[in-house]
């Protein structure tokens, strides 16, 4: 008798949620980051919650007429209405007397952080009960790859070339989390695809929040950060493990850091694993590092206590 | 549906979940397959034994199945059990860690599950109504006979010794492998073919005989029992012996004449061996003399520290040069003389030097000359074979094809003593070329395996994975000293279930899946999924993007590409 | 039948569309649309009216804001003008692309450079490809009775498309006028509730919005066409309802014929200015000049047989519109003159732009445009194609 090959996966020691409310079958590209963290974040939101996704990379790989890979209910109108759109869909359930219906804004860095980002900030003055979950693979990837207000420090993109005079993007990223404690956001959380029962925990959070909420997640993107796609998940987590990517959460303007790795590993190692930071010198490097060292020590200084 | 297409056309809306006619599997040019890559501790096994499924299967309190998983590879896990030289452990990546795990006392404990089972693991094939010749019923003989019969052949085995089990029988002493058991798992294989002692093939029948009574294949593995003499003066007194014409007539239950000062020469296992069971016979002060220094000698540690607890005492560097006669014209004393090492010779090792007129004396009674074995070629009587004197017999080291069709050679017979396992693994070899031969197929070298790098693996990921802490080796219970010497009881007295759960826990898994379900969390596709009540990887929709196989902590799945 | 009221314009569509029950508004405030929205957002703090109101920070997001409502299942309102009417631009092509009948008011205002806060009709018409119906209003009064109306049009299953009512501003929203509001429960008859099939609901997931490649986009837009013709004859059956139930049937359908059946000059127009016309032609019958007006009631779906029959007796019409479709001409001449081409007897078409930017249009200017269509009428050509009504020489 020879021993079959199989998953040795058990129902009962599955580490998250078990239904799935995404595709199979979307076009999203092999090893997509952004697929994987919306993926879990549906596992949180459950099926009794309408998703409404800004124009991205989400939406065309999930709804090529007439299929879509959505499974709870879900509409997209353009790329800077999202939060507006979502805004209309909460007050409708509400004069319709529907509650308990959660409602998702689901969009990436281009959406939600600059074209959509006066919609967002006007439904969050409105404390409208809206869930924002950012998807960021730092540029607008689904028009290919161009800059955007979280692309990092150095990062190549095509509208920030690395070449002859300019080394890749010139400003760091936008600090969302701030800007949502500006607004009164009081579930604010960063999140990484790397730790999925973690992500899965802020989003669950995040929808039973009174009032609106927002989740900040990274996601790699192997087209767009030039690696290969088996290394997604890698790269998600070195940036944690280097302290460019901050797990945490913001509950009532208190910091609580959710994850410290025991030693912080040099930036390089994760730098050099991506093609678009391939042209950065050594002092660039160390730029980086000591930027990414200085806000990290900050942050770790601030946990436990309030940010605002 | 037809309703809701036509809704949706005035009102861009579809139902849910539709994508899924769109099979994105055509995209991949790779797959992840499971099961492609062997752990670095199945690989250096010579027969290959999955041993951390096994493992995994002893964690599951599935004895039985673990022993069925053995027995695919290998007839006599009792036997190796106790008795291999575990090339397994010595790769083992937890040993990059702490230390390796205790597979060799782990299979011990598995193949004690083979009374309980009444032997139903083990079974003949569909009958294909050919005959195979077997020369030899050691290891290497009995595990091509165990594999021929499982494909169904009729397998009869010619032993010229009164007992099967070649060295097994033969060269093991009791107080590592008890005959009770060996005889056990000899008399499984009895089932299955035809074992035919004291008929020497050479003498009692030839291979010309073999083949006109219509055996359509011959495997030769007579092993290796000449003696090479030490070829010093006075070694033709009485009371010098050779190591394994000794331990053989220990093992037949023959009386042996022996002294109470004894010296071995050599510094194998065979001298070991020699030497432990001299201590056992009452000698009272036994030597291991052997030419180069302790780190040259190819005997294993733990069978030296065996000795020196036991009493044994070593002198290195030393090499014999006369026997002299004592009283009544037999052996009484030995002169010996100090060696330096110097330059590597052909074996790789430095070439030991005597060290000019240092010369000195030793007291004994009885000189034990263990420096090896050479081919008896008297099997090859009549037979187109070509036996060389002193040379191993020369077969193809994959095909094990000798130059004569139909005629396989392999084991001790063709490359020099080696370990028991080394001659299952041919004789496991020797029975798939003999099954391609008597169909007609080519004889094919057996595939490469994928090994895990155990550099890949995530050790801390594993355990966290696992919620477990390093644990150190468990330590296998023995006989004291003091309680060995008279008697040639098991010294290594076999793990505890409790203690044998502990250690299988301490195994990583290497290449194997335990369930920890790390795929199934980041395929972004999320194409991992329950079929017929298992998880698969549905390649319908897998895009090929190798996350799961990168997560893997045990590297389990490889990227195989697509149509190859 | 309710009873008669002197209201500010903007006041009395509020409660016109107060009566329709919405149940999300989406707010954005901009002269001269702000009127009806403020009154909604009084309504509403009174809880006379029961609905979402959503203030939101511009007007790309209140017409969003109403996509996603409406997707929803909820009855939806808004207004705007001129410039918050072309910040919704994109959304407007999306919201009937995605057939939803969102109904919004707009206060027809000049469009930027330079600024102006008074009326033209530039706005709307440079929205007239985006797929909304359009109607335009003669006086407020038309204006309440049409915000019903274009409901019961809009929710119509065969129709499903989003539509605007057209009001001058300040002309029609800051005016007092005696108004009859519809009442509450006649309109509750008049108007039945929202449920479209498909909407966004957990227990029926549907996805909506997505993208269409070039095998299935050209079927939508087709379907939106065929959907446009089936709503003229939802606008005409939808009159000629409220006719009944409501007792007024004085401002016609998708368009209105005023004295024209004799007419040798026939003007043509939409919105306030038509009530202007009709006085000035009353004028000019009384001294037996055969003129009349042909007012467009509805201009998307432009009612092409319509307007031929009403015209075709006539020896020249004369187009008087408040927008211009810059180096050529006036969009309604230009789609009244499309529609003639292929046609065998066809009146004579002038084109004059007037009231640009609120400027005022005086009855002895439009008597000038009686005599020019005269003078065409008679075989002399005019000195230019397109006319700028009392255009100010002195300052060019």
């Amino acid at each position: 008798m020879t021993m079959k090959p199989s998953l040795k996966i058990e129902k009962s020691k599955l580490r998250l949620p078990e239904t799935e409310l995404f595709g199979p079958g979307s076009r999203a590209c092999a090893g997509c980051g952004e697929l994987l963290a919306v993926r879990h974040a549906l596992k949180a939101t459950g099926s009794n919650s309408i998703v409404v996704s800004a124009t991205g990379c989400m939406e065309v790989i999930s709804s090529p007429y007439p299929e879509s890979a959505w499974k709870t209910p879900w509409i997209h109108s353009l790329f800077e209405n999202a939060a507006a759109v979502a805004s209309g869909v909460e007050s409708a359930l509400k004069a319709l007397g529907k509650s308990g219906i959660r409602v998702v804004v689901m969009g990436g860095d281009g959406a939600l952080a600059d074209i959509g980002f006066g919609a967002v900030s006007g439904a969050l003055d409105r404390r409208q009960s809206l869930t924002y979950i950012l998807t960021d693979n730092e540029a607008y990837m689904n028009t290919g790859i161009q800059s955007s207000g979280t692309t990092p420090y150095g990062a190549w993109t095509t509208t920030t070339p690395a070449g002859a005079v300019k080394k890749g993007k010139e400003t760091p990223k936008k600090d969302l989390v701030r800007i949502m404690l500006g607004h009164g956001v009081q579930y604010i959380a960063t999140a990484s695809i790397a730790y999925p029962i973690d992500l899965v925990n802020k989003v669950k959070k995040a929808v039973s929040v009174d009032g609106p909420s927002f989740v900040h997640i990274s996601c790699p993107c192997p087209i767009g950060w030039h690696f290969p796609p088996e290394k997604t998940v890698e790269i998600a987590r070195l940036a944690v493990d280097t302290g460019m990517w901050i797990i945490y959460e913001v509950e009532r303007g208190i910091l609580r850091i959710t994850y410290k790795p025991d030693r912080l590993k040099p930036v390089r190692d994760y730098l050099v694993l991506q093609g678009r930071f391939e042209h950065l010198s050594d002092a660039d490097i160390e730029k980086i590092q000591s930027d990414c060292t200085k806000s990290y020590e900050n942050l770790v200084n601030r946990d436990g206590k309030s940010l605002i | 549906m037809a309703k809701k297409r036509t809704a949706s056309k005035i009102q861009l809306a579809v139902g849910p979940g539709t994508t899924s006619v769109y099979k994105t599997g055509s995209w991949k040019s790779y797959s992840p397959k499971l099961g492609e890559r062997v752990a670095s501790c199945t690989n250096a096994c010579p027969v290959h034994i999955d041993i951390p499924g096994c493992l995994l299967l002893v964690e599951e309190g599935k004895f039985e199945e673990a022993l069925a998983l053995i027995r695919d590879r290998s007839p006599f896990p009792s036997v190796c059990g106790r008795a291999c030289y575990h090339f397994c452990e010595s790769k083992c990546t937890r040993g990059d860690v702490d230390e390796p795990v205790a597979i060799r006392s782990l299979e011990r404990f598995v193949a004690s599950f083979e009374p309980k089972s009444k032997g139903i693991l083990v079974s003949v094939g569909k009958p294909r109504g050919k005959k195979v010749a077997i020369v030899g019923s050691g290891p290497a003989g009995l595990t091509a006979a165990y594999f021929l019969a499982k494909m169904g052949y009729r397998v009869t085995v010619f032993e010229k010794m009164p007992v099967a089990g070649g060295l097994m029988y033969t060269g093991i002493l009791d107080y590592r492998l008890p005959k009770k058991v060996l005889q056990f798992e000899i008399d499984l294989i009895k089932r299955l073919v035809d074992i035919r002692t004291n008929t020497c093939v050479g003498k009692d029948i030839t291979i010309p005989d073999l083949l006109k009574q219509g055996y359509k294949a011959i495997f030769i593995a007579v092993g290796m029992h000449g003696n090479i003499k030490l070829d010093v003066p006075g070694e033709d007194l009485e009371g010098v012996l050779y190591g394994t014409s000794f331990i053989q007539d220990v093992n037949l239950g023959k009386g042996v004449q022996l002294g109470k000062r004894v010296a071995v020469i050599g510094g194998g296992n065979v001298a070991i061996d020699s030497a432990r069971a001299a201590l056992r016979l009452g000698a009272k002060d036994v030597y291991v003399i052997y030419r180069r220094s302790k780190d040259e000698m190819p005997a294993k540690t733990e069978e030296i520290e065996h000795a020196r607890e036991e009493g044994v005492k070593f002198m290195f560097l030393t090499n014999p040069k006369r026997i002299l006669c004592g009283e009544k014209g037999c052996v009484g004393k030995l002169e010996c003389i100090k060696m330096q090492l110097g330059e590597p010779d052909e074996s790789g090792r430095r070439r030991p030097i005597p060290v000019q007129e240092s010369e000195f004396m030793v007291d004994v009674d009885t000189v034990i000359v263990a420096i090896g074995q050479t081919i008896d070629p008297s099997f090859a009587e009549g037979s187109p074979l070509k036996v060389q004197a002193g040379k191993p017999l020369s077969a193809d080291p994959d095909t094990l094809a000798t130059d004569v069709p139909g005629i396989f050679a392999g084991g001790d017979v063709v490359t020099g003593p080696e370990s028991v396992v080394e001659a299952m693994a041919a004789g496991r070899k020797a029975a798939i070329q003999i099954g391609h031969y008597l169909k007609g197929e080519p004889l094919e070298s057996e595939k490469e395996l994928q090994v895990v790098d155990p550099k890949d693996i995530d050790i801390s990921r594993i355990l966290s994975l696992r919620d477990m802490s390093l644990k150190v080796r468990s330590k296998m219970p023995k006989l004291k000293p003091g309680e060995r010497l008279d008697n040639f009881k098991e010294v290594e007295l076999g793990l505890t279930k409790e203690t044998a759960l502990y250690e299988t826990e301490r195994c990583l898994r290497c290449g194997t899946c335990f369930g920890c379900n790390e795929c199934w969390i980041f395929c972004p596709d999320a194409v991992i999924c329950e079929r017929n009540g298992v998880f698969e990887i549905d390649l319908d929709y897998c895009k090929g993007c190798g996350i799961c196989a990168n997560e893997c902590p045990v590297k389990a799945l490889l990227m195989v590409p697509e149509g190859g | 039948m309710g009873r008669l009221e002197i209201m500010q314009g903007g006041a009395a569509v509020a409660n016109a569309v107060k009566n329709c029950e919405p149940n999300v508004i989406a707010a954005y405030p901009i002269t001269p649309a702000t009127i009806i929205v403020e009154s909604l957002a009084e309504f509403v703090a009174d809880g006379i009216l029961k609905a979402e109101y959503i203030n939101v920070e511009s007007e790309h997001s209140a017409i969003s804001a109403l996509i996603g409502a409406s997707s929803v299942g909820a009855r939806t309102f808004s207004a705007t003008s001129s410039q918050g009417l072309a910040l919704m631009h994109e959304a407007l092509f999306n919201a009937s692309g995605l057939r939803l009948p969102v109904v919004m008011v707009v206060a027809n205002r000049a469009l930027s450079a330079p600024l102006s806060i008074w009326n033209d009709q530039q706005d709307s018409i440079s929205q007239r490809d985006s797929g909304w119906i359009q109607l335009y209003a003669e006086d407020v009064q038309e204006a309440v009775d049409m915000c019903v109306q274009a409901y019961r049009v809009a929710e119509d299953p065969k129709v499903l498309l989003p539509a605007m009512v057209c009001m001058d501003g300040f002309i029609l929203t800051h005016v007092y006028e005696p108004v009859e509001i519809p009442p509450l429960e006649e309109v509750r008859r008049f108007l039945p509730p929202f449920n479209p099939k498909n909407k966004l609901i957990p227990e029926c997931p549907l996805s909506f919005g997505m993208f269409a490649d070039p095998s299935f986009y050209t079927e939508f837009k087709y379907l939106q066409h065929t959907a446009f013709m089936e709503a003229k004859k939802t606008i005409k059956k939808v009159a000629s309802e409220f006719c009944k139930s409501f007792g007024r049937d004085n401002y016609g359908d998708l368009i209105q014929e005023y004295r024209t059946k004799d007419a040798e000059v026939v003007l043509v127009s939409m919105g306030s200015l038509i009530g202007t016309l009709k006085d000035a032609v009353d004028d000019l019958r009384e001294k037996g000049i055969k003129v009349g007006v042909l007012k467009v009631r509805s201009f998307r779906p432009f009612p092409s047989e319509e307007i031929y029959n009403s015209i075709k007796e006539a020896k020249a019409i004369a187009v008087i519109e408040k927008d211009i479709s810059l180096g050529l001409g006036g969009a309604l001449l230009l789609e009244i003159r499309s529609e003639l081409y292929s046609k065998p007897k066809k009146p004579i078409t002038l084109g004059f732009i007037a009231g640009l930017g609120g400027r005022d249009i005086p009855k002895p200017s439009i008597n000038r445009v009686v005599e020019k269509a005269f003078a065409a009428a008679e075989g002399r050509k005019a000195k230019e194609e397109v006319e700028f009504l009392d255009l100010r020489k002195e300052m060019i």
